[in-house]
């Protein structure tokens, strides 16, 4: 029907609540998460046998049905991003084994991260504007409910409400400002609208459809003024699920960015160059800003999630085909460092049962294998020089000063640098403090939450020493769209 | 016939009104029903345009976008619906003001 890697994922998503009905006359609570992982497994498979043909030539898949037509069309973008999105769900996956082993109703807590994974997979394959937001909504709609997950709780429940209200404003808007890009060309497929729109004069219905579809998108990457939902739902949701939000579901919002300006409204014809950049500015100095003071560790990586995106963002505003590279390789790299951060305070909190920073004070004591990855991975994000984050962080900062941004450039290094100030604050507080009272009999944490855990550090640190490979798959990536 | 600004503006004040739903409610199934208006706008809006291509002609494809994009609003308040639910038990209310033990 779609594509073979979207179709194996719609098949396990249907399939899992029964295998759930299996696993509770068994008496075995692991047996969905593992189907749900064997899942992933097959369908970044399947991504792979595809991936060579899709990388040369964008691949076409029409959808007929009456009159209706729509299509998904996989290029390099597309392959790019679904392997990130397949990776993470995958060994997300395998971390939740363990993590949530105390909650219940766990087939459907698979049957959900399923579903969130097939939209987003459906989300970067698709060929149109309408495919691309019902995958949208088949990628929203599971999130508010595993934000929501833990019902018994009052904070996901708000949490989960708010997410809601503003991520489906934010949809409609999406909607609305497709509707008027319909009226404007009659079509919603990329491919014919991005002749159309490169033909015809700029006009202020263009700039008011590209208005309603930035803001749209730009809830879900959570741009300065529409990110209020961020710091409330990432830290509210199990911490196997904000690793999974604040890793890649954001990075939709980025994606949907990325196809609608770069293959509609092209920079040459629409000047949303400096008005990104001035979002990207005031989106990366507020995350930062707020991130410093948090006392609540999940609440100051997401704060953090909304700096980096500040610096995905700047990355899209320089128009360069330089930029868009050294964008998505920061887009791999931050899912890879925040993923990680998130599972690790996960572990902490598996452990500890706190959030708080006051209580968690020398806790890498007790647990010095996930205290070891979690500096890793926090001195990753602050960008120092052996790891991946430094990699994208200075392509960035060289692709911002390449297009002339000088100013904004400026602004983006001194933000590099207060990431840096908190994440040495937090590396304080979980290494080099002494145990509080609290952490005195926490144990080491379990081999199956550390095994995803020290795989994701290692290929933070082989992006970091040998990053020719992965620049050179962004820059195929970026090459498709520009 | 009536222009077709008139309609434009029409959904236009509608999303307005959606919006301005949104920011002013207390109530949260009224929030709900705020993103039903949106997403009402924003289909009215392809219907509208639908027909302005021939004159006679109405064209079939945005009416079929309007239809699934509706069944996806209903997706999107049950959801809603289920989460005020479990707001309710929580708070007892449904004044959307008395969840404001998040600082976001």
């Amino acid at each position: 029907m779609f594509t073979l890697p979207i179709d194996t994922l719609i098949v396990f998503t249907v399939t899992t609540p029964f295998v759930g009905w299996i696993e509770r006359k068994l008496h075995r609570k692991i047996i969905s998460g593992i189907y749900a992982a064997v899942g992933f497994a097959l369908s970044g498979f399947m991504l792979y046998q595809l991936s060579s043909q899709a990388l040369s030539s964008p691949m076409v898949v029409p959808i007929h049905a009456g009159v209706f037509e729509a299509c998904l069309r996989v290029d390099a973008l597309s392959v790019f991003a679904a392997a990130i999105f397949l990776a993470m769900g995958f060994l997300v996956t395998v971390y939740s084994l363990k993590y949530m082993e105390r909650d219940t109703g766990l087939s459907l807590y698979y049957t959900l991260l399923l579903a969130m994974i097939t939209g987003m997979l459906g989300v970067v394959a698709a060929g149109d504007f309408f495919t691309l937001f019902v995958f949208w909504e088949f990628m929203c709609i599971p999130s508010y409910v595993l934000v929501a997950f833990r019902k018994q709780q009052w904070e996901p429940v708000e949490a989960g409400f708010k997410y809601l209200v503003m991520s489906s404003a934010g949809s409609a808007t999406i909607l609305y400002g497709m509707s008027i890009l319909y009226g404007l060309t009659g079509t919603l497929n990329f491919a014919q609208l991005s002749v159309v729109m490169t033909s015809a004069a700029a006009n202020v219905w263009g700039y008011v459809s590209l208005a309603f579809i930035l803001i749209g998108f730009g809830v879900k990457a959570s741009m300065f003024p529409l990110h209020t939902w961020l710091p409330d739902a990432h830290p509210a949701a199990p911490s196997s699920i904000s690793a999974l939000l604040s890793g890649i579901v954001i990075k939709a919002g980025a994606y949907g960015i990325i196809r609608t300006l770069f293959m509609i409204f092209l920079p040459s014809r629409f000047s949303w160059q400096i008005a990104l950049a001035v979002f990207a500015a005031l989106t990366m100095t507020y995350g930062n800003f707020a991130a410093l003071l948090q006392k609540d560790i999940k609440r100051l990586l997401a704060y953090s999630s909304i700096a980096q995106m500040g610096y995905i963002l700047f990355a899209i505003s320089t128009t360069t085909s330089y930029g868009l590279t050294a964008g998505l390789m920061h887009t791999m790299n931050h899912a890879l460092m925040k993923g990680l951060l998130f599972l690790c305070a996960g572990a902490f909190i598996y452990r500890a049962g706190t959030r708080n920073l006051d209580e968690l004070k020398g806790i890498g004591h007790k647990m010095p294998l996930t205290a070891v990855i979690f500096t890793v991975a926090a001195l990753s994000i602050s960008g120092v020089p052996p790891l991946n984050g430094f990699v994208s962080e200075f392509m960035i900062v060289y692709a911002g000063v390449n297009a002339g941004m000088l100013a904004f450039t400026v602004v983006m290094l001194i933000n590099i640098l207060l990431g840096f100030a908190y994440y040495l604050r937090l590396i304080k507080i979980i290494v080099w403090s002494t145990p509080t009272e609290n952490v005195k009999k926490v144990k080491r944490a379990p081999t199956l939450m550390l095994l995803p855990m020290a795989l994701m550090a290692l290929s933070c640190i082989i992006i970091g020493l040998y990053p020719a490979p992965f620049i050179e798959m962004a820059s195929k990536a970026a090459q498709a769209v520009i | 016939m009536i222009p077709l600004s008139y309609y434009l503006a029409f959904t236009a004040i509608l999303y307005i009104v959606g919006i301005y739903c949104l920011a002013t409610k207390r109530n949260m199934i009224r929030l709900v029903l705020g993103i039903e208006i949106l997403v009402n706008a924003a289909n009215l809006n392809f219907i509208i345009l639908s027909a302005n291509w021939k004159t006679g002609f109405v064209d079939p494809f945005a009416h079929s976008i309007v239809i699934i994009s509706t069944a996806l609003a209903g997706c999107i308040s049950a959801v809603a619906l289920t989460i005020v639910v479990y707001a309710y038990r929580h708070y007892g209310t449904l004044d959307a003001r008395k969840l404001r033990r998040l600082r976001g």
